[in-house]
């Protein structure tokens, strides 16, 4: 029971924020929205028994990736941005029903799929260890392989937006030679 | 745990999926753009923990683990970019990047 | 060998016309003549050869059907090949003369004469010798080609493009009309080779093959200027004038009276449609001369007479005397070159300035050999014994009085009124006062030698062939005998005629100003071809020019170009509302993404349902 009370209102609170980071115009509003549905997500990881998920959207998402935010949104004046230039409202109304379509459609497939889906095996292994070890064993014997590719995409990463955002030392006279 | 169903967690996802997407095409800062696919991605991330929970399995927690890492990657690559292209144009719209349009 | 009669003159227009760039004027000229002397020399031999028995040289299989193979050949029998050394040997002569009479133009690109000129040669031959209906019209419209191109040689003036254009178009509908009888023919027949078409000629129901033949004869009526299709013949004139002496005189326009001759044996199992050639050849023999008496244009005065001959002559084939016929043509080839030679030496004595023979006057002390010459081929073409005209045309107005006494009259009148047109040109032209003084200075010079010998060589030849009848009919198995009363009567009438012209126009006897004053509506009437030539071009032309115009301004500009442009308005649209997909904003880019997906979706929903 109290999970579903945990869910209800972890769910409601991220919708509220989601919705404030959509419609919201100042781009600091925008961005505490964001920080607000990102801690909510992480509850509900917590609610569904996620724990090692949760903690970790907390500890990237939460702090390092808002932390990327507010640290662009300082090196950029963005408040200058006028308020009334935020949004699109013309494709915005537009968009509107391919949205309402599209929601349609998938909370349909799910329904639908929900009903022939297969059940798991190994419950006894979270109720015994704890759900982080059995990430862990799963991770590090399955998933192996993935596991160090995504690795070697954050190097990548991370090499491509140093590069990328570097301040150009020398200016080009013009750039047709 | 298997109190909350699975159609519930489902169905947020959808809905915060959504929002993102509309959030997308519907703000015109770039910054904006970016922070809506955050939370494109956060919806894919519930529906997975959520299956997950529903099924008993723990792959679907190790998907969504690899989903924050990239997140993370592609988001500092784009604010890179939005960088880049603001010190370069001083633009922060999508309004006035439409250099390859018709 | 027989191949190379035809193929000589192609040689020549291939080597002048690719290369007279290169190779420069009077070179090229003298490739033409080559071309035609070889032909003429190669025409010998074959002559002999088919004199006793006609044979056949099989060239090419055109295009092979299911049933039947078109094919191109040579036939060689005494008609052809004695039309053939006649063509060859006075194209040589004209080809020669040519070479004095265009010498002030050589540096301007000449060569293209006389490749024009050897392809016509190649396609008279072609006409001449061909042993299929299909090769006679390749011939057919290659003369007609010819003809366009050479009549309008002085393309920048007016005057000659439209008339030959008026040549090429009064051609076609010839040609359409002898296309159609070709269908016939071959409808009927089976076959175009014209050895197996004398075999079947039996066969056939007289009525279709009337029909066929009478088609066939509309291509000869366009052909030789017959009426109605005549006025491009007088204005073919202004082309140069060895190409009125080849082609408009002796052998393009006679090859519609050789094609009646050469499918005779087919218009004979027809009677009607022989009328019919009489009807016309009589017709035009006679309007051709009233125009001729009122004209004062020195060619065109030639131009009638051309066609009044031929009218004879067809008038000659329509009563059932074939051989009469094309000794006429013989004759006639010889003395109306002659004459248009001699008046060309005159057109170039003046450095082409002058046309009317009101122009000038009292040439015989300037130009003596031409004089001699022009009254040569006069003499012979108002059928004086002992020139050749006599023998021919005396052969015709017997044949005509053997057919109704009538018909003899009309002959005999006919060639009344040609020997006072051409003696009246004669001596307007070489007596009287000399009315060039007051518009030219020089004096009038005689012709160089490269120009006088060929007419001195046909003067002789107009002379001499009429001796040559008996060979001819043998030649031609028919036997003609000489009616004497006949004979002198219509020496008597000729010279009636001259005596006319000379009492008119150099005695004085009657003013002939005032004689043209009184009697002027009569003259105009015959100036203007009884008004057909402004019919012609007034009425039928215009009224389809108007027609064309009014097309233009309604149908095309509204419709067809409104259709198109209305496709680059249509298109333009399609466009510009395509471009507005691709704005090159992100938002769009990823309203698309989800219009696709949800579609995809969907699909997958619906399909796997």
């Amino acid at each position: 029971m109290m999970q579903w009370i945990a869910f209800l209102f972890f769910a409601s609170m991220t919708l509220m924020s989601a919705l404030g980071v959509v419609f919201l115009s100042n781009i600091i509003y925008v961005i505490l929205s964001l920080l607000s549905t990102l801690v909510m997500v992480a509850g509900i990881f917590f609610v569904a028994g996620a724990e090692l998920v949760g903690a970790l959207q907390l500890l990237i998402y939460a702090v390092a990736i808002a932390v990327f935010y507010v640290l662009v949104l300082t090196a950029v004046p963005w408040e200058k941005a006028l308020k009334k230039d935020s949004h699109y409202r013309v494709e915005g109304v537009l968009t509107f029903p391919i949205l309402l379509a599209f929601y349609l459609e998938i909370i349909l497939v799910f329904l639908l799929g929900v009903s022939v889906s297969p059940k798991g095996q190994i419950r006894e292994f979270i109720q015994n260890l704890g759900n982080t070890q059995v990430v862990g064993s799963i991770l590090f014997s399955k998933y192996f392989f993935a596991f160090e590719l995504v690795s070697l995409v954050l190097l990548v990463g991370m090499i491509g937006a140093v590069l990328i955002g570097r301040k150009e030392d020398k200016t080009y006279e013009d750039s047709t030679s | 745990m298997k109190i909350v169903p699975l159609e519930a967690y489902l169905i947020l996802s959808v809905l915060l999926f959504g929002l993102g997407v509309f959030g997308m095409i519907v703000r015109r800062n770039l910054v904006a753009i970016l922070m809506s696919t955050e939370l494109a991605l956060n919806a894919v991330n519930i529906a997975f923990v959520g299956a997950d929970s529903h099924l008993g399995l723990v792959d679907g927690q190790i998907f969504a683990l690899f989903i924050i890492a990239l997140a993370a990657v592609e988001a500092a690559v784009g604010l890179g970019i939005i960088v880049a292209i603001f010190r370069l144009r001083k633009v922060e719209s999508s309004d006035e990047l439409r250099d390859m349009g018709g | 060998m027989e191949v190379l009669i035809v193929l000589s003159p192609l040689f020549a227009f291939l080597l002048i016309g690719l290369l007279g760039r290169r190779l420069g004027d009077l070179p090229s000229a003298i490739i033409a003549v080559l071309g035609s002397v070889l032909s003429f020399i190669f025409s010998i031999p074959a002559l002999l050869k088919a004199l006793n028995s006609p044979f056949s040289v099989k060239l090419y299989d055109f295009i092979s059907l299911s049933s039947y193979t078109l094919t191109l050949g040579l036939y060689f029998d005494p008609l052809s090949a004695i039309t053939t050394s006649l063509v060859c040997f006075i194209s040589t002569l004209v080809f020669i003369y040519s070479i004095g009479y265009m010498e002030n133009l050589f540096g301007q690109w000449t060569y293209k004469f006389y490749a024009y000129l050897s392809l016509f040669l190649f396609s008279m031959l072609l006409i001449v010798l061909s042993d299929n209906l299909l090769g006679m019209f390749f011939g057919w419209e290659g003369v007609g080609l010819a003809s366009y191109l050479l009549i309008g040689y002085f393309h920048q003036q007016k005057y000659a493009t439209n008339s030959a254009f008026e040549a090429f178009v009064m051609n076609r509908i010839g040609d359409w009309l002898y296309l159609f009888g070709i269908f016939s023919i071959f409808y009927l027949f089976g076959s175009l080779n014209l050895l197996e078409i004398f075999s079947k000629v039996k066969e056939i129901d007289p009525n279709l093959l009337g029909l066929a033949v009478l088609l066939l004869f509309g291509g000869a009526v366009g052909k030789s200027g017959q009426v109605p299709l005549h006025t491009w013949l007088p204005n073919a004139m202004a082309g140069p004038t060895p190409v009125s002496a080849l082609l408009h005189s002796s052998t393009m326009v006679a090859a519609g009276v050789y094609m009646v001759a050469r499918l005779y044996p087919v218009f004979e199992s027809a009677p009607q449609s022989l009328k019919v050639v009489a009807f016309i050849g009589g017709f035009t023999a006679l309007f051709a001369s009233l125009a001729a008496t009122s004209h004062t244009d020195i060619k065109k005065i030639i131009a009638f007479s051309t066609m009044s001959q031929l009218g004879l002559m067809f008038l000659a084939l329509g009563i059932g005397d074939r051989s009469s016929a094309m000794f006429h043509l013989t004759t006639h080839a010889f003395f109306k070159a002659l004459l248009f030679l001699s008046a060309g030496s005159i057109i170039h004595a003046f450095h082409h300035h002058v046309h009317d023979i009101y122009e000038v006057g009292g040439l015989k002390k300037h130009m003596p050999i031409t004089y001699a010459t022009f009254f040569v081929g006069a003499l012979a073409l108002a059928g004086i014994f002992p020139f050749a005209g006599f023998w021919s045309k005396d052969l015709i107005i017997a044949s005509s009085y053997e057919v109704s006494f009538g018909l003899g009259v009309f002959v005999s009148f006919v060639s009344f009124l040609t020997a006072y047109y051409i003696f009246r040109e004669g001596f307007v032209m070489f007596y009287g006062p000399e009315r060039h003084r007051e518009h030219f200075e020089e004096e009038p010079h005689e012709a160089p030698s490269v120009m006088l010998v060929p007419m001195v060589v046909l003067a002789i030849g107009s002379a001499v062939v009429g001796f040559f009848e008996g060979w001819y009919m043998s030649a031609l198995k028919d036997h003609k005998e000489m009616h004497l009363d006949i004979a002198i009567s219509s020496v008597v009438i000729a010279l009636l005629g001259i005596g006319l012209a000379y009492l008119v126009f150099v005695k004085r006897v009657l003013d002939p100003e005032k004689l043209y004053q009184s009697l002027k509506p009569v003259h105009t009437t015959f100036r203007e071809q009884f008004f057909t030539e402004r019919l012609y071009h007034k009425i039928l032309a215009g009224g389809y020019m108007l027609y064309s115009k009014v097309l233009y301004a309604t149908f095309e500009r509204q419709f067809i170009d409104g259709i198109v442009n209305g496709s680059y308005v249509v298109s333009s649209a399609l466009g510009s509302l395509f471009k507005g997909l691709q704005q090159g904003r992100v938002n769009l880019y990823i309203l698309f993404l989800l219009v696709g997906f949800s579609l995809l979706v969907l699909i997958t929903f619906l399909g796997g349902r």
